[in-house]
This record gives structure tokens, sequence and C-alpha cells, in this order.
């Protein structure tokens, strides 16, 4: 059957001898000419990372997340322990593991960066005792943060545990995460981040920094009502935004909870329209198209009307680990 | 947590991407430090989306360029000079807003055409912008520049309020106290101390704001940073390079106007100072006057803390070089130093008794910027040299340029039946650990100032402390004439003379 271990680059090693493998795969990247570590200097692995496919996870979403990963880890050395749960107990019971490591060489000599990933393939029915095995392919005494991915059920995060009390931050996505899950006990909720969130910082950036430009009392007085509308490829950052744009608006002055979340527009499908409506005729609205990266701001807050084009984006998926992890 | 006085809009984003609508205008405009560092900084920071939407870059200069011209200018700067490939979404962004004024620094109307541009950028804009103005020209019209910037009104605009106008300077802040003092006086006479960021690029360098994060974010060394363990410090700011198309600016500068005055000092604050209370700019920059205010008075007679030296004809990177004498440019009986090698004592708590060791010059073996702590010997029961053992003073050293990051050196067993002992070094390197394409100086610099962030610039009183210190110096010297300037092979590191400040206290230059 192939399954997402299947799916994802590396080379069979026995679990027992995973560091051995690894030493293995660098002398073979090294005999091949490829860039490998020349020493312990180039590893600089300064971040355990572990991403868990959840089982919600097919092949080529799994490629997509791994790929992620690498492209994280040429930024932030690290060493990646990928989980990859089986969907059926009914196959053989014994964990299978995988390596992969890739260097990158930048402008100088120096300048190389090489990331391990470890591929560990189990039963569900292990997965409570996986702790120890995760725990060996860790590097000591550095951090580690925690991405699960596609999880089917956060009640089943708990077998976890261990991942979850000792990791940095908790990575979760709440576009692909079951409905529910930030209601999850989680065993240190201020640990737990949205990846959703994270992806929109350029969208809270622009806002924040068009509307910063007016008094906060101009903004929430008088403010009768807030809808934002979204194309139905973008629900779950709509979702987060709406909560952020909510937030703020409080902290002006606002009443509590005003924003609505608009229904879905079809026309297009990665878009947002955020629109204040006053009863003293100010004006703010944001049109955002992620397609083209175009957007417009349309303001009056009693001082002229405004209208300015400015560049929208979502932070790209590595760039939306760094800024959940680090920041 | 939140920051009750940021607006809520921006609370909960870092400071750097909450930059208000800004108008940066930069006089020199045509000049080589606008073309290498500053456009390359603008659009990197337009790359990484660190820019407000409503952001224009306005030339200012004598001479007329239209603006598609300008534009073209810093295009190819962009292409010359970045870290990155040039962009054309990430350029284009700023491309669409960036435009040039003509007009003479000592020419009001040119300052009052300067003033409707912006205003004409506001009404565009629809709201109140930033003007930041970075003087990147020579120090020969800095007055003129920021007089006119005063006269205009463009240096008083929203005093008051966050958005209130910045200026910001390129060194040299004088070129003594006096000087110095005057350049204080005539900024103050236009814009509040608050206003006014005083650049030393060497601040904005990843390894030098990772110094305060290792000396104060680790707790095994704050316990060991004192007159108790540590022997000297010896801070390098090394050049390859001769003089080159500078020759002009270099006669009259000197390698301890030049250098050692602004970033090596800067360097040794930042190792000598006490820990501030916190990392709010005005708390940092206290701790920095105050070591400076500690700092004995440079010995000028015998036994001199202090050496200059000019570099003599030899070899750099196996090719033959002239001497400094011999250069394009140069008087042949010029007594401009290239070379400055300084003995400090710092007279507080810490430090007293610890020399403190400065060295800069042209024509050195290579272009290296380091700090290096060398702690005092354990007493030498077990392993003692006069027994064999090769143990080296556990040093530790900040790799300022190039090849970011820092050693220390340990002493330990050879592997083997009987005992012997090596140095060994462990390393940590920004490029292994982080990649080499971080941030440019420049970039953090222009975008603090955008922010009001004035942590890592230099205060007035900070330039005029500096100057206190070396001012007598370089009196003593322009009093000597040519007697007392050694001269150095090219390509070696430096003087006798340097040497022996060193000899004569038990230590040595290290060879980074």
């Amino acid at each position: 059957m192939s399954g997402i271990f299947e799916a994802l680059p590396g080379i069979d090693v026995p679990v027992g001898s995973i560091s051995k493998g690894l030493a293995q795969m660098w002398e073979g990247n090294a005999s091949e000419g490829k860039p490998s570590p020349g020493g312990e200097n180039a590893k600089a692995i300064q971040v355990n990372f572990v991403l868990h496919l959840g089982l919600n996870t097919d092949s080529a979403d799994a490629v997509t997340q791994f790929d992620t990963a690498v492209r994280f880890s040429r930024r932030y050395p690290c060493r990646v322990v990928v989980l990859c749960p089986r969907k059926s107990d009914d196959g053989p019971t014994d964990m299978r593991a995988k390596v992969y490591g890739e260097c990158t060489v930048g402008k100088t000599k120096d300048d190389t960066r090489c990331c391990e990933f470890v591929m560990l393939s189990y039963p569900r029915a292990v997965r409570a005792n996986l702790e120890h095995q995760v725990s060996i392919c860790l590097s000591t005494d550095i951090p580690l943060y925690y991405w699960a991915h596609r999880f089917s059920d956060t009640a089943k995060l708990a077998d976890y545990k261990y991942l979850l009390t000792s990791a940095k931050r908790v990575l979760i996505d709440s576009a692909t995460a079951p409905a529910g899950a930030f209601d999850f006990h989680w065993p240190k909720p201020e640990n737990v981040r949205d990846l959703a969130y994270a992806r929109l910082l350029p969208v809270r950036q622009g806002i924040g920094q068009f509307l910063s430009r007016y008094p906060a009392k101009a903004i929430a007085e008088n403010l009768k009502s807030v809808e934002l509308g979204h194309g139905a490829e973008v629900a779950a950052e709509a979702r987060v935004l709406l909560a952020w744009v909510n937030d703020r608006l409080a902290s002006c002055g606002a009443p509590k909870g005003i924003g609505t979340l608009a229904a879905p527009a079809t026309a297009k499908p990665r878009s947002f329209s955020l629109k204040f409506a006053y009863t003293d005729g100010k004006v703010f609205s944001w049109e955002a198209d992620l397609a083209s990266g175009q957007s417009t701001f349309d303001a009056d807050f009693g001082s002229g009307k405004t209208s300015m084009p400015a560049s929208v984006a979502l932070l790209q998926p590595e760039n939306a680990l760094s800024e959940a992890m680090f920041f | 947590m939140a920051d009750p006085d940021r607006h809520p809009f921006l609370q909960g984003l870092s400071k750097h991407r909450g930059a208000p609508p800004t108008v940066v205008v930069i006089f020199g405009a045509s000049g080589d430090l606008t073309a290498r560092k500053l456009i390359p900084a603008i659009y990197n920071l337009s790359f990484d989306n660190l820019l407000p939407a409503d952001f224009h870059l306005v030339g200012y200069g004598r001479k007329p360029i239209p603006d598609e011209e300008f534009r073209g200018i810093a295009s190819k700067a962009i292409k010359d000079f970045s870290r990155r490939e040039l962009d054309d979404k990430a350029w284009g962004k700023v491309a669409a807003n960036t435009t040039y004024v003509s007009g003479g620094y000592d020419e009001k109307a040119g300052f009052d055409r300067l003033a409707d541009h912006i205003k004409d950028i506001e009404k565009k804009a629809g709201s109140e912008v930033q003007s930041m103005f970075y003087i990147s020209t020579p120090p020969s019209v800095f007055f003129p520049i920021i007089e006119n910037l005063g006269a205009s009104g463009l240096g008083g605009r929203y005093l008051g309020k966050p958005h209130h106008s910045k200026v910001i300077i390129e060194k040299p802040f004088g070129k003594d106290l006096d000087s110095a003092r005057a350049l204080n006086v005539e900024l103050r006479s236009v814009f509040e101390e608050h206003q006014v960021y005083r650049i030393d690029h060497y601040l904005g360098k990843e390894t030098v704001q990772d110094l305060l994060v290792q000396r104060f974010a680790n707790s095994i060394f704050e316990p060991i940073w004192n007159r108790n363990y540590i022997d000297s410090v010896q801070i390098t700011v090394a050049e390859d390079q001769g003089v080159g198309t500078r020759a002009g600016y270099y006669e009259q500068s000197g390698c301890l106007r030049d250098m050692i005055q602004n970033h090596t000092t800067q360097l040794l604050a930042l190792t000598a100072m006490e820990a501030p209370g916190s990392f709010d700019a005005e708390a940092l920059r206290d701790e920095k006057v105050k070591v400076l205010k500690a700092v004995d008075p440079i010995g000028l007679g015998p036994d001199a803390d202090m050496a200059r030296a000019q570099y003599a004809p030899g070899m750099i990177g196996g090719k033959a070089v002239p001497g400094y004498l011999q250069e394009a440019g140069i008087s042949p009986t010029s007594s401009t130093e290239t070379f400055a090698a300084i003995r400090l004592s710092i007279n507080n708590w810490r430090w007293q008794g610890v020399p403190f060791y400065l060295r800069s010059g042209k024509r050195l073996p290579r272009r290296v910027s380091e700090i290096a702590i060398q702690f005092k010997r354990p007493p030498g029961t077990i392993f003692a040299q006069k027994d064999g053992f090769n143990l080296a003073a556990n040093t530790l050293s900040f790799q300022i340029q190039p090849d970011e990051g820092l050693s220390l050196i340990l002493n330990a067993k050879v592997p083997g039946l009987d005992t012997r002992t090596q140095p060994v070094k462990m390393s940590f390197r920004y490029a292994t650990t982080f990649g080499s394409n971080t941030p440019e100086a420049y970039e953090r610099l222009v975008l603090d100032a955008m922010i009001g962030d004035g942590t890592l610039f230099i205060r007035g009183d900070e330039a005029e402390e500096s100057w206190k210190l070396y001012t007598p110096v370089l009196k003593y010297w322009e009093s000597q004439g040519r007697q007392g300037v050694e001269s150095y092979v090219a390509g070696s590191w430096g003087p006798e003379a340097s040497d022996k400040l060193l000899t004569s206290r038990g230590h040595v230059w290290r060879q980074p």
C-alpha cells in the first residue's frame, strides 16, 4: 500500500540505527559530489522540529508539507522528525524509518547550511510509545517545535502529550484543523499558534499601517457595522482576520464583536473585502485580491477622501512557520 | 503585551512593521553612499514588505535630474549593489513614488520647493506624512542643509507627534571636539535631539547587536566580565584596501578620525559598558556615555598610549602595492596616519587595570573586524608551561566581519596515554547557522529611524565624549608633524610601535 511515508524522499534505514544511517547518507552525498557538511559546524542544527502528518494528510499533501519544511530548514538549519502514522493497524506492527538530508550552499564557502530529516512510520497502536524513539532522533538541548498537520481528531493529540508539553510552540492551521481545535484542552495553550494567523501578517500590517494614520477614536466612533467578505479559498484566514479586526476595533473603543463575516463570494476565490459602516458619513473599505496581489484602501474619516492602492499577499508557508515559531 | 502608546491597529505587530507614511529625502542623491548602501537598503526593505504602503523617496541635489532618470540611476544601483537581485514588483512599488528635486544646499528656494513637493505628496496621500532627511553629503555642506531645513520649516514638521521630521546624518560628526560641539549646536538649533539619528553603520551589524545579546542574555559571561577574570581586550578594525580614490578626504581625516573615533570606539563602548536598565534607546546610550567618561586620558608623552604609522610599499594578496606617500593625490610629505593603535584604561570598578587595545589601519593583511576578550590564565600548578604543557589563554572573540560569529579558545587534552594539552577552538558562525543573506546594516538603521527607534544611533553627547578622548591625541600629532610617524610594510599588521604598546604590558597582538 502506498502511503505518505512511501511518498516522501529519503533512504530506508533500520529504526535502531538512525544515527549511523544519517552518517552514511552524508558520506554517500559527499562521494557523489553533493554538498555535505564538512564537519559538525556545517550542520549547525539550532532547531528541533517535529512535523506530524496527521491521518487526513494524503501523499501529495505530505510531499508539499515536507517541501515546506525543507525550505524552512534552509533558513533555520534544523533536525526534522516527520511522524507518519499509518491509517490502518492491520499491516505490520513494526516501525520504519527513513533519513534525508540536504545542504544549501550560500554566498560564501562558510555559508553551507545542512538539515537532517528522520521520517518515522508507525501503526497508530504504538503512537503513545513514540516518545523515546522521537527523543533520540532529536538534537539535545535545543528548542523543540511541533507542527501538527491535518490531524483527524484533536482529542487524539493527547497521545502526543510529551510533544505538546515540551515544545516551545505547537503549530496548527485552522484552515485544515478539525472544527473546535482551539477549544481542545491544550496543556500549554499559550504556546499554541495558528498558521492561518501567521500567514496574515502582511495583511494585518497593511491594514494596521493604513488605519493607524487615523485617531483610534475616529475609527470607533459612530461605527454601525463591520463586514468582512471573502472568497471560498480563504475562509479560514477570513475567520482569523475578522477576530483580529474585532479585537483591534474593541481596543479603539468600538463594541466588542461588531464585525461579521459575509457569505463567501465565488467570483474571486482568494479575495477579501472589509467595510466599516458609520452613522456619520465616515467611510472605510478595503478590497484585496490575493491572486493579483493588489488591494485598495478607501477612507474618509473627516479629513478628506483617500484612496490608496497597496500590494497584498499572504506569507509563504515557510515564512509563516518561522513567524509562528519565533515571533 | 499591549503597548498603550501604540495605535490599537498596530498592537501585536512588531515595531518594525509599523512605519508610518514616510517620505525619505536623500541629500547627496547622486553620491556613492546613496548608490552603494541607501538605495539597496530601501529596495530590500520594500522586498521584505517593511516599508509603509505610502512610502516616497525623493532625491535632492544640485544637479537637475529628471524623475525618470533618477529612477534609472536608483534601479542601476540596486542591480550593482543590492544583496538581492532586482525584483520588478518590489522595486516597482518604490519606483512609482520616487522623484527628484533639484536645488543647492545653500539655496533656501530649493528647500521651499522641496517643502512644496512634500505637501503635494501629502495631498495625494490624503494624510500627514513623516519626513526623514538623510544627509549623505560631504560634511562641508552639513551646516547649510541643516540651516535650510530649519528656515523652510521642514525640520519642525509635526513636532510633538510621533511622525515628526527626522534627520539622519552620516559621519564624520566633526573633526575634533570643537567642531563636534559646533555641529551639535547647529543641529539643536533646528532639531530636538530625539529627531537626530547619527549613523555609525557598525551598530547596524548583526554581530554588533549580538554582542549585547551574548553579554546580557547569557549568564555565563557576566560574572566573569570584569578585571577579576579578564586580562586584556583587543579591538581590531582592519582593512586591506589602500586609500584608493579617497585621497582628498583621507588626507584631511586619517585613521584615528576615520575609524578609531567612531567604529572602534563604539565597539569599545558596547564591550565595556554596564548593563543598561532596559533595551530602551536612552538607557543604552546613557551607559555608553558613562563608560566613555570613565576612560582615562590617553598618555601622550614617554610610554605613550598611542602609535601612528603610514603604510610603505608592500604586497597585498600576492600583488605589489604602493606606499601611502606614493598614492595618487597624497602629499609626499603627508603626516596623515593610515594606522593607529591606542591603549586605553577604563577607570571604573569593573575595568581598572585591564588594558583595552584598539587598532585600525589600511593595507593590513586582511579585512577583518573583531573584539577579542583575553581571560586570565589559571594558576599553573597542574599544567604548568614549564612542564611542556601547551596552554593558551582562554579567548572569546567576536568576529564582526567577515565570517560573522564568535569563537572561544579552550584547552583540551590531546588523545593519547601521555597528558598533553592543546588549545582548541569552539566556533559559532552566523552563515552556517542562519545563512549569510542577512539584512545589511543600513536596512536595519534606515527602518529604525523611520519608526523612531534611536537605540542603534549615536547621541550628541556620545559623539562629544568620544572626541574629548581623541582630540588631545590629534592635536599632539599635529604639533609633531611627521615626527613620530612610523611606517609599516603594506600587508603587515602594523608598525613596531604598535607592538610595543602591548609588549610593554606583557601582551601581543592577535593576528586575526
